[in-house]
């Protein structure tokens, strides 16, 4: 079951894909098991609502880190570089 | 993420903000549904996810850029909530992994038995809920696995790098998981009227 999982989940070694294809073609409780682990699989990566994260944490986050002090730095260079281009 | 400080000025500041920007800040959704799925509340989510990026701007020199940004994130993001939100939460003290680990391992093989007889059918028959529901009940330690390698689809490898532990415990902890929302999911099913194969034999 741990190989049919890992065959599911894209991680088996070439061996164990191989020794995996060859002998799903005749043992059903493979078949069975690998189609129960797909539905579930399934279930979980379509089924169910992915979260989204709030735009306000996405603003939050980049104040934090300062972002906007990053802004205001620029600000600030500009206005000095207008200062020793046109006080002299 | 301590132990990995690199002392090194990978970056400059303005390199700092581009990296952040392009590498770390496409992957905030997928780490807020992580999140959201480890605290199962909102607000909960929002501040392990602000904490998370915090962190990784201020260990940002010791992310190489072009190597795998999401599952860096990720991997702040499982440390910041073992280490911070799982303390203070305010869910009842969980039982320590390594009890859980104990446990399933000598009742494997019951185990088996008992979650063979869940249907495909069954399971496509659910609503996303009910799938949600289940996988909430398990304990954390194997709903984590089930999130990153189903939902997120990190390979065992970046798993492996993920939660500190060797390849071959992500494949015995993802196969445990499995088994136990197996499990879940046919008591959900039987509780709510799905045909079961118990069920299916009296016909
Ligand atoms: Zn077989």
């Amino acid at each position: 079951m741990q190989m049919i999982q890992a065959v599911l989940d894209g991680s088996a070694s070439a061996a164990e894909v191989e020794h995996f294809k060859l002998h799903m073609d005749d043992c059903l409780p493979c078949i069975e098991g690998y189609k129960l682990e797909k539905s579930i699989k399934d279930a979980l990566q379509v089924k169910m609502e992915k979260k989204c994260c709030p735009q306000s944490t996405v603003v939050d986050i980049r104040a934090k880190i300062g972002f906007g002090l990053v802004l205001l730095g620029f600000v600030v260079a500009e206005v000095k570089l207008y200062h020793l281009l046109f006080s002299c | 993420m301590e132990e990995e400080i690199i002392e090194i000025e990978r970056y400059s500041e303005k390199e700092k903000y581009a990296v952040f920007d392009k590498e770390f800040m496409p992957h905030i959704d997928s780490m807020y549904n992580f999140a959201f799925r480890l605290t199962n509340d909102e607000d909960d989510a929002n501040d392990l996810v602000q904490d998370t990026y915090l962190k990784a701007f201020r260990f940002i020199n010791s992310f190489e850029r072009g190597t795998n940004a999401k599952a860096w994130l990720f991997r702040i993001l499982k440390n910041s909530f073992i280490n911070d939100y799982r303390k203070k939460s305010k869910e009842p003290s969980k039982v320590d992994y390594q009890d859980v680990e104990t446990t399933y391992n000598s009742v494997e093989d019951a185990e088996m038995d008992a979650t063979t007889d869940l249907r495909t059918e069954t399971v496509q028959d659910m609503i996303g809920d009910e799938v949600a529901n289940a996988l909430n009940s398990l304990p954390v330690d194997f709903r984590t696995v089930i999130i990153l390698c189903d939902i997120e689809g990190f390979t065992y490898e970046e798993m492996a790098k993920i939660l500190d532990i060797p390849i071959g415990t992500v494949r015995s902890r993802l196969h445990r998981a499995r088994n136990l929302l197996k499990e879940k999911l046919k008591s959900y099913a039987s509780s709510m009227g799905y045909k079961t194969d118990e069920m299916a034999e009296q016909d």
